[in-house]
């Protein structure tokens, strides 16, 4: 074999590019990393990540000595819609056609801890997810599922005790002892304060309550995965991949120390946490970071001197990027899906979901999710990757970029641990605001064109397709739900369950084990939003107060003509109005995506607005309030959650009724087509949809004005 | 002086002046409304009959335009009066709109407006200043309720800071308050900084004579620790309250020291959980401090007391504080003899903003061009034209 000389190559790449300079071929990636046109063998001489084998510490190679080419990984599509008579149906269908492991949605009222009766949950019963009131409900779900032989992963965080108390109350039911029961529980509360938003109580009592499960699971239920902690959320919200990295790892540095002050043994319960990445379409980097991932985290976990080599194992769940799918041509949607599949199976995930090309519209409908499915089925089953283990290892290119993973994902998690943890970084508002300035930082380069999305900033479609979507009518939803209530509380003894309640309470105060007793309070037919109600007694509802970046939308966005003509247009509002335009930014009812609304109020306050920034989870009539007080021109309702058809009439009614009709209202976010005609019909001005340019937007807005 | 002003202050009818100058009626509402301009004779008796305070300067350059109201809009400006009277929010939110309106036509409509107020002494106005997160928002929405709960209507008034490049801001952030947000005996109304000649800041007092017209009897403004609108804000509000973190220190209060000596009252905020202790022992390091520090507003020691917005503790301390500082200085007439002199200044800052207005209308003026180019050319001195510049103004 020749020696390979460096040199040689550059020369003849330079007589390729002519007057090009071969600096200009270098690629600097969102997260700061300098990726070079070549790499060679030199670049994995020194690296800062141990490679080793499959199956063996640090467990760079994947946790499982035989990863894929003895068992495939594990096909979890995450579901759940209306009631749970429809979502058990939905359920049974995947299972029939390839679907190996069910994956709970639950509704935002569940998740908030609110049964469906609560007067502020009208516009989210069963519309973004399945809800459940009562062990019954659960009952229903899991109804000809054997939950002893079913690995079930339940994505809940707020009303984690009730909702995980209900699911074993309904386990036993169907005869399964608790220690058979299979699966995952999210349970992973920190990354809700940053970025999910569905958070019930303070920091304090909410890492109580992980450690409650924590404890109780690594006692009673060996096969239960106690925690996923979860990065999947932070890339969605606009976390970059070593924010996420970073992020989760220092999550999981927190809970690890939460279960050791409880007093339990490191190897009791570190085999039972398990992980969750979301794979977006930076194809190399999303594989670096699962292997710099489990790398990093053996290393984290062996500082605390487990015996068992298996707490050192990072377990993971994947979720194809949702957030990389867009309205516009949607079948695009199925190749994108595709292509981060693929970078998650050859990242070595150990389950997978992958999303439906109507993300960007609704809930998949039963011909999205075959297609979904099937993407998975023929990566797993046509194409022979899985009968190799750790292919890419070795890569030139993949090992020094996963290096380089480590060494920028550890300066962050510095960062984090300078100021006193997690808890404390987000009571500071640190990650929060970092991912914030990711997310507007890639807005600016999409609307710049910098970035490129086929289809929605490019190589734009000359005709609209029409996708069928699944609506739902959550209205009867919630009818039927509340119905049921009432029947459940005629029939029950409602003695034994003010017993268990009071019981709650008292366990909330004291340090009792908060599942322990909800179990038994579920059994006897308490609700989820009694116990949470119990429990919220003691440890009150948790507010955020964030605030909102600003300037970073601005620095990047590239001035054009559309910008100065934005400029034209204020200066002129000004001159007519004695003052900018002035919108107000809302989030109604319990939907929690705010990465769109934060966004909007930022970019729009870099082009000269003055933005009123609601909180979360406000009334129609609440942010009617504010609107009138704060004397806006305009209210931007940001809808994500299928909210839209009951809240935005519902702001239009408080309008009018305080005679503030003069103050127009405009909609964003996931709003399906079929619903724009109802929505302009009622008096909305302008509905804005996934992919909106925000400065066309900005200039579509003040021609409204 | 505008002979229409000078008609109004010394009360002199239109009818009783026309006779002086022996023209009809008709004729001096035409000068007055600058349908006509007056002849040389005419002009010089007015002069003469007006203590040479109308000069023939004010009937030729109508730089402001003149919005004379009429019947009808008299009428409409009632009904708005009404309106506020009645605690609608809508209207309540569009007079500030007014206040702070860039528009000359808006300032005119709002100044007629502020004249139908009739005042009101009842209220309590009170600034609160602190560094950011030191818990402004949080003490004012759980003080705020309390005070709600004992039967007072709230408002809260902002100022946030607009971003310089753009010009655009972000409201709200600083404000978030829940509980009170939602509550229909409070009111809260953040701002931006920029927009009105001299910074919406200076609008505030304005501001605050609309919530009190309204009914509102707290009236909190916010402000932060670090920058000018501190003493703005000290001279609109009847006490001044500085909110302290639990640690020693004002360099590490990262607070500006003239404003620990504006307070009326130093709270030190989050005294719970592991904050308790140092918050205690904040309070005695202020509290031996004090002495040394120049009283402005009332003759004994301020006071310096603890509290825990978070958990609502300690604010019977503040409110006993609050009503007693009130008290003392509404038996010996400070309290009043204070906000007349609030009053006066802020009388002085509009006539600053109006002459300021005066100089950026100028600038631009064809001679006042020529003089800075003799100035740059070393033609002229930067004296006379000081001179002629001021001059001119004081013609006009
Ligand atoms: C990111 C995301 C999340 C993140 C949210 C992070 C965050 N803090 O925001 C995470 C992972 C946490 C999440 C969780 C959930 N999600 Co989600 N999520 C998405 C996703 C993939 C992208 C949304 C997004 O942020 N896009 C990027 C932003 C910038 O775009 P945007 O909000 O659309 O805003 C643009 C325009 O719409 C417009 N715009 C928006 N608002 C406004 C306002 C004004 C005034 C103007 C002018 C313009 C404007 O301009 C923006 C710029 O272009 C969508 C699917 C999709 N591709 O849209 C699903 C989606 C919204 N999620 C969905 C669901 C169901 C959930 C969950 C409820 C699941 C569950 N059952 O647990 C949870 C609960 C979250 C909660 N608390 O509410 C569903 C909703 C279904 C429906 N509408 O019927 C969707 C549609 C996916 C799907 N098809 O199933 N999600
Ligand atoms: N422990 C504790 N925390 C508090 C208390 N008061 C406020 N906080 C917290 O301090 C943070 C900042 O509170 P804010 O009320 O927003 O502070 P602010 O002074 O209004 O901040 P700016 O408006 O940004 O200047 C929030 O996270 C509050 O929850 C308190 O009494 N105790
Ligand atoms: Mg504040």
């Amino acid at each position: 074999m020749s020696k390979i000389n460096i040199k040689d190559w550059i020369n003849s790449a330079e007589k390729e590019l002519k007057e090009k300079k071969l600096e200009e071929l270098f690629w600097e990636t969102p997260e700061g990393i300098k990726v070079k046109p070549l790499y060679t063998e030199d670049d994995i001489k020194q690296l800062n990540h141990e490679i080793g084998l499959p199956g063996l510490p640090p467990y760079t190679r994947g946790p499982r000595a035989t990863m894929y080419a003895n068992r495939p990984w594990t096909i979890r599509q995450y579901a759940g819609f209306s009631t749970a008579e429809e979502s058990n149906k939905f359920y049974k269908e995947g299972l029939k056609n390839g679907v190996m492991g069910l994956s709970v949605a639950f509704d935002l009222a569940t998740h908030r801890g609110y049964d469906s009766d609560h007067q502020r949950v009208v516009a989210d019963v069963g519309n973004a997810g399945v809800a459940i009131d009562s062990v019954e409900d659960m009952n229903k779900l899991f109804d000809g599922i054997p939950l002893e032989k079913m690995s079930v992963s339940m994505t809940m965080n707020g009303a984690v005790i009730p909702v995980l108390a209900c699911f074993i109350a309904s386990g036993l039911n169907q005869g399964c002892p608790i220690e058979k029961l299979t699966g995952t529980i999210q349970n992973d509360i920190l990354k809700e304060f940053m970025v999910r938003n569905t958070f019930i109580f303070p920091p304090e009592p909410s890492m109580r309550i992980v450690a409650d499960i924590i404890e109780f699971t690594s006692k009673k239920m060996p096969k239960f995965n106690s925690i996923s902690i979860s990065g999947y959320h932070m890339q969605e919200a606009g976390a970059n991949q070593v924010q996420e990295l970073a992020y989760t790892l220092a999550d999981g540095k927190e809970y690890l120390e939460a279960a050791l002050k409880r007093g339990l043994d490191i190897d009791d319960f570190a085999p039972r946490l398990s992980f969750f990445w979301s794979i977006g379409m930076n194809f190399f980097m999303e594989i670096a970071k699962m292997r710099a991932a489990r790398f990093m985290w053996s290393e984290i976990v062996k500082k605390f001197n487990p015996k068992n080599s298996r707490s050192l194992a990072l377990r993971t769940h994947c979720q194809t990027s949702g957030v990389s799918l867009m309205e516009q041509d949607a079948y695009n949607n199925i190749v994108r899906t595709t292509v981060e599949a693929m970078a998650a199976v050859l990242g070595g995930t150990q389950s997978l979901h992958t999303n439906s090309f109507d993300e960007a519209l609704a809930l998949p409908t039963n011909f999205s999710a075959r297609i979904a499915r099937n993407t998975q089925l023929i990566l797993s089953e046509e194409t022979g990757i899985t009968n190799v283990i750790d292919p890419l290892a070795g890569s030139y290119y993949l090992e020094s970029l996963t290096s380089s993973m480590v060494v920028e994902a550890n300066k962050l998690i510095s960062e984090i641990d300078d100021v006193g943890g997690m808890v404390k970084a987000i009571e500071m508002g640190i990650p929060k605001m970092r991912i914030e300035e990711s997310s507007a930082k890639r807005q600016a380069k999409v609307d710049s064109e910098e970035q490129i999305i086929v289809g929605v900033n490019k190589y734009k479609p000359t005709e609209k397709q029409d996708i069928n979507i699944l609506s739902i009518d959550n209205d009867k939803v919630r009818k039927k739900q509340i119905s049921a209530l009432n029947e459940l509380k005629k029939s029950r003894d409602n003695k034994i369950v003010d017993k268990y309640i009071n019981k709650v309470e008292e366990v909330a105060k004291g340090n009792g084990n908060l599942l322990e007793i909800c179990i038994e309070a579920a059994k006897n037919f308490c609700t989820v939003g009694e116990m949470t109600g119990a429990m919220e007694k003691v440890f009150g509802r948790h507010t955020l107060s964030s605030k909102t970046i600003s300037g970073v939308y601005g620095k990047n966005v590239k001035s054009n003509e559309k910008i100065s003509s934005i400029n034209t247009h204020i200066q002129n509002f000004i001159d007519r109005k004695g003052r900018r335009p002035r919108m107000l930014v809302v989030k109604m009812g319990q939907d929690g995506h705010d990465r769109g609304a934060k966004l909007i109020a930022t970019a729009f306050a870099d082009l000269g607005f003055d933005i009123d920034v609601g909180p979360l989870f406000q009334t129609p009539d609440e942010a009617a309030k504010q609107a009138i007080e704060n004397d806006v021109h305009i209210i931007g309702v940001s809808t994500l959650a299928a909210g839209h058809k009951t809240l935005v009439p519902l702001l239009i009614k408080a309008l009018k009724n305080n005679d503030a009709d003069g103050i127009k209202v405009i909609c964003g976010g996931v709003i399906p087509p079929q619903d724009y005609s109802d929505l302009y019909k009622l008096g909305v001005s302008k509905v804005f949809g996934p992919g909106t340019n925000i400065p066309e937007a900005a200039i579509e807005i003040m021609d409204i004005l | 002086m505008k002979l229409q002003d000078y008609l109004r202050f010394r009360r002199i009818k239109n009818k009783t002046f026309a006779k002086l100058l022996n023209i009809s009626p008709v004729s001096l509402s035409r000068y007055i409304s600058g349908e006509r301009f007056p002849e040389k004779e005419i002009l010089i008796k007015i002069h003469n009959l007006t203590e040479g305070l109308v000069s023939p300067n004010d009937f030729c350059l109508q730089d402001e335009k003149n919005y004379d109201f009429n019947e009808n809009q008299e009428i409409e400006l009632k009904k708005f009066h009404q309106h506020i009277l009645s605690g609608s929010r809508k209207h309540l939110g569009k007079a500030i709109t007014l206040i702070e309106s860039s528009r000359e036509k808006d300032q005119i409509i709002s100044e007629k407006l502020l004249e139908l107020f009739k005042g009101n002494d009842k209220s309590i106005r009170i600034g609160i200043t602190g560094v950011p997160g030191v818990g402004k928002s949080t003490f004012i929405e759980s003080f705020g309720m309390k005070l709600i709960r004992k039967g007072f209507k709230v408002a809260v008034l902002a100022v946030d800071p607009s971003s310089r490049f753009s010009g655009g801001s972000i409201l709200g952030d600083k404000t978030r308050m829940e509980k009170l947000s939602v509550n229909k005996n409070a009111f809260i109304r953040p701002s931006p900084s920029s927009g009105h000649l001299g910074g919406v800041a200076k609008r505030t007092s304005e501001s605050i004579l609309c919530l009190e017209e309204a009914g509102f009897n707290i009236i909190f403004v916010e402000t932060m620790g670090v920058g000018q609108a501190e003493t703005e804000v000290y001279d609109m509000v009847d006490i001044f309250l500085v909110l302290l973190l639990p640690a020693g220190g004002d360099e590490l209060q990262g607070i500006k020291k003239g404003i620990i000596e504006m307070a009326d009252l130093i709270i030190v905020n989050k005294a719970d959980g592991e904050l308790k202790k140092s918050a205690e022992i904040t309070q005695r390091e202020y509290k031996n401090a004090i002495h040394i520090i120049d009283k402005s507003r009332i003759s004994q020691d301020i006071g310096v007391v603890i509290c825990s917005s978070l958990n609502q503790c300690g604010f019977d301390n503040v409110w006993k504080y609050i009503l007693k500082f009130i008290d003392i200085r509404k038996k010996n007439n400070d309290f009043i003899n204070e906000r007349n002199s609030q009053k006066i200044n802020r009388m002085w800052g509009l006539v600053d903003l109006k002459v300021k207005g005066f100089v950026k209308n100028i600038s631009s003026r064809k001679f006042v061009e020529e003089l800075l180019k003799d100035v740059k050319k070393n033609n002229l001195s930067v004296y006379r034209a000081v001179k002629m510049i001021s001059n001119y103004i004081i013609k006009k």
